[in-house]
């Protein structure tokens, strides 16, 4: 196979790579939805478990008990929506891990045979070399694999033990600086996502 | 309503006659799952085969109606609770106006008095959209009461002709309107079909009451002194509610007050005395958190009733109880007889 037509075959990969994140951005703002959902109902909690703030309710028995636990049902149920919504985010990291593997398997056994430093570092005019392509597939199921494993880690420690310890400390702020990881993606920056996709359609943008 | 007359092959009951398309392998022998129900007059069970079709078709009526109404019931407590989140933020801005810091905009002259008075038409609007959507639960509820009390159908007319009719009252005091409490879909007796109903209704009637202890502290709340608002319980919010809360047995004749609000499982108690002080931001959190809620509407309480009634009994799977919580709550309507795992 001639170089250009492997880059062709490079780019149509990369082009897959951009749908998965747009899978991904869709999910990354369910995320973040169903989190300031959760954390809204977590720091209205400690206003619920004190009776004082009851005011006329006061008078119905059983109320406070009642309301909290509806509001601990509300919170199982987007903790079970948010690990389906992990699990999406999983579904796209084994597809980038696939979608990889597969571009490495292009130049190791191609019919081409085994390709040498020099062929892969080659470039045809704007054309990103074949070692610029595998670099990219790498490196952005990297940052997206780490993102995932983060977000797990994250979401794991911090919401579960931001209800343990609710009755301890107020973490609304724990809570904040959280929601605004899951906005930025510390694993994913984009200049350098960017960066990537610029040397691999460069011709595209010229 | 199923008017007997449009379908006249129900005037003439011949024993001959197959079963109808409807009915359930089972035949109508006077059998009683129902143990509460009495024993079928021989009557009764010559017209059973009469009864059962006009039975089903005006439970296929009044179940989606059930469903329709509770779809009422979410979308006019979704604008109430907009209504009173607004309410309530315009009350806080109003409180906290004085103290509010306005940088730049604090030279511009009435700044503050302006704002107030905005703030104020504000609260207006929302006090009379909440006390409207109110309202509007009020009349669902009611319908909804109507509608689960609509479940029977009586044999009208002498017992060489009968009619059957699916509405109304009784002629003949022995007609309990049941059938006789043979199974109508599958294995289901309409006073299975009743109680269902009722309960379900149960619910809303016990959140309409908490809801309007809620609805009674918000329109109160006031930034004047003296509080001229302030609504007490025993107050009618709209001219007819103390009719309307009447049919859902939430007013009580004798003291001439609604019912104050408890919760299924709990005991009644005495509210303690009115006191005149404004709720605090917390204390209104808690407000309209039991307005999102909605404690006393639990699919899961719900189902445990059911089970524990003992209404249902030959083999009747959890899996079909599943299906039974999906039908009722989710409103899907029933369309034949249940298919039981």
């Amino acid at each position: 196979m001639g170089m250009e037509a492997m880059v062709k075959r490079y780019q149509q990969r990369f082009r897959k790579v951009k749908d998965e994140m747009d899978s991904w951005a869709l999910l990354q703002s369910r995320l973040i939805s169903q989190f300031r959902n959760a954390s809204s109902i977590i720091q209205r909690l400690q206003v619920l478990q004190d009776s004082k703030n009851y005011g006329r309710l006061k008078d119905v028995v059983g109320i406070e008990e009642a309301l909290l636990a509806k509001q601990m049902e509300s919170l199982q149920n987007i903790f079970l929506s948010m690990k389906k919504t992990m699990e999406e985010f999983h579904a796209i990291v084994l597809s980038l891990g696939k979608i990889h593997r597969d571009g490495r398997q292009m130049v190791k056994g191609g019919a081409s045979g085994q390709l040498s430093v020099k062929q892969l570092q080659q470039r045809i005019g704007v054309k990103p070399s074949l070692a610029d392509c595998l670099d990219g597939l790498m490196l952005l199921q990297d940052m997206h694999c780490s993102e995932y494993v983060t977000l797990w880690y994250l979401l794991k420690s911090s919401l579960v033990s931001a209800l343990s310890e609710l009755t301890l400390k107020p973490s609304d702020s724990d809570l904040g600086a959280l929601q605004q990881l899951l906005v930025d993606q510390p694993n994913i920056p984009k200049e350098e996502v960017q960066f990537i996709f610029d040397i691999i359609f460069a011709e595209e943008i010229c | 309503m199923a008017n007997p007359t449009e379908n006249p092959a129900m005037e003439t009951p011949s024993p001959a006659t197959p079963s109808s398309s409807y009915s359930s392998p089972y035949t109508p022998k006077p059998e009683n799952p129902a143990p509460q129900s009495p024993s079928p007059s021989p009557a009764l069970a010559s017209t059973a085969r009469l009864w059962r079709p006009t039975a089903q078709r005006n439970l296929r009526n009044q179940w989606p109606k059930l469903a329709s109404y509770r779809q009422q019931w979410a979308s006019s407590s979704s604008t109430a609770r907009s209504h009173a989140t607004s309410l309530v933020n315009s009350y806080l801005s109003l409180k906290y106006m004085p103290s509010m810091e306005l940088g730049v905009l604090s030279d511009m002259p009435n700044i503050r008095k302006k704002a107030c008075q905005k703030l104020f038409k504000q609260q207006e609007l929302h006090r009379s959209g909440l006390l409207s959507s109110y309202k509007d639960m009020v009349s669902v509820v009611t319908h909804m009461v109507q509608t689960s009390r609509s479940m029977r159908c009586f044999v009208k007319g002498a017992t060489n002709n009968p009619l059957v009719q699916s509405s109304g009252c009784s002629e003949d005091k022995n007609d309990p309107g049941d059938g006789g409490g043979i199974p109508v879909f599958a294995f289901w007796s309409i006073s299975c079909f009743e109680k269902l109903a009722e309960e379900l209704v149960q619910m809303f009637i016990l959140e309409l009451n908490l809801k309007r202890l809620v609805v009674v502290e918000l329109l109160s709340i006031s930034c004047d002194v003296p509080t001229v608002n302030s609504l007490d319980w025993s107050d009618e919010l709209y001219p007819g509610e103390f009719g309307e809360l009447s049919i859902c047995n939430l007013y009580g004749e004798e003291t001439c007050k609604p019912i104050y609000p408890r919760l299924d499982d709990q005991k009644f108690e005495m509210p303690a005395a009115r006191c005149n002080q404004q709720p605090d931001h917390d204390v209104l959190q808690v407000y309209l958190t039991t307005w999102i809620a909605e404690v006393n509407i639990d699919a899961h309480r719900y189902i445990t009733g059911v089970i524990s009634t003992g209404m249902i009994s030959r083999g009747l799977s959890y899996c079909s109880l599943g299906m039974l919580k999906v039908t009722v709550l989710l409103g899907i309507s029933l369309s034949g007889d249940p298919k039981l795992g």
